[in-house]
């Protein structure tokens, strides 16, 4: 009897980053995972420059802060802002649709088929609106504290 | 059984993370919004009023329930990226430990200082 064989992930980590024919909801997992990545880097930097810098005492802490006031760590800043408002709001979301909120009722498969998240997109595109109103808000703020 | 534990963990220290996280980034960063509405914050990373801050006992919790709750939530996750690639059992052995031993050492480090600051 002819064997059939599983296919491979080819893909490997580009698989990751390629979605293929998957929906919307599929590349906001994707994006989650980039920023949760991001975020963690930023958590060990943010970590090391709270507690090694600020215990060597006064001068030590204002010589890194100045550093840090430079235009371009300024703008790393407003990217990790970025990245936290994202996958703060996506993390949320995903809870309430693991807990089964924010779901359509399940139907039976007839094409066209509608998946239960597609359903109640209007969720997702409402927390999309929230995160870009966020984004421009401290956008505004760090415009506004001067680069 | 024990990875749904982990991940239903990890649902609430996200949860947990969005409320504390929010007060830290809106406080860190929201000076001029904030300022609007009346609450001057001052230099908020300069050191008097960083110190300021450390003595106080509620920031000083509000930050090291926050490092708990975070360090969870990042290294768990790391994790749950790291065994998707499906490694062997004795790797996925080295994988958890090791990050549990930096997690551990990564907090007590991290509540040492907030903890000495408190009395300065």
């Amino acid at each position: 009897m002819r064997q059939v064989q599983p296919r491979q992930n080819n893909l490997g980590i580009g698989g990751w980053i390629w979605a293929g024919n998957y929906k919307l909801e599929r590349y906001l997992y994707i994006l989650h995972r980039v920023t949760g990545l991001g975020i963690l880097l930023f958590l060990l930097i943010h970590l090391t420059m709270t507690t090694v810098f600020r215990i060597q005492g006064q001068e030590t802490w204002e010589a890194t802060m100045s550093i840090l006031h430079n235009p371009w760590f300024k703008f790393g800043e407003y990217l990790v802002v970025v990245a936290l408002i994202y996958h703060a709001l996506n993390g949320l979301r995903l809870i309430l649709q693991e807990l089964g909120f924010l779901m359509g009722k399940p139907t039976p498969p007839i094409y066209p088929y509608r998946d239960s998240l597609r359903k109640k997109r209007r969720w997702t595109m409402a927390m999309i609106g929230i995160i870009i109103i966020l984004c421009l808000v401290f956008f505004y703020d760090f415009i506004s504290g001067g680069w | 059984m024990r990875n749904t534990y982990l991940w239903f963990i990890q649902l609430i220290t996200g949860a947990l993370i969005a409320v504390l996280a929010g007060i830290h980034t809106v406080w860190m960063h929201l000076d001029a919004i904030l300022g609007f509405f009346g609450v001057d914050l001052k230099d908020v990373t300069g050191w008097h009023s960083m110190i300021e801050r450390s003595r106080e006992v509620m920031w000083a919790g509000i930050y090291i329930a926050l490092l708990a709750v975070v360090l969870y939530h990042a290294l768990n996750g790391l994790r749950n990226i790291i065994l998707e690639l499906t490694p062997s059992a004795r790797t996925e052995r080295i994988v958890t430990w090791s990050i549990i031993v930096f997690g551990i050492m990564a907090f007590i480090w991290s509540v040492y200082v907030p903890i000495s600051l408190l009395s300065t």
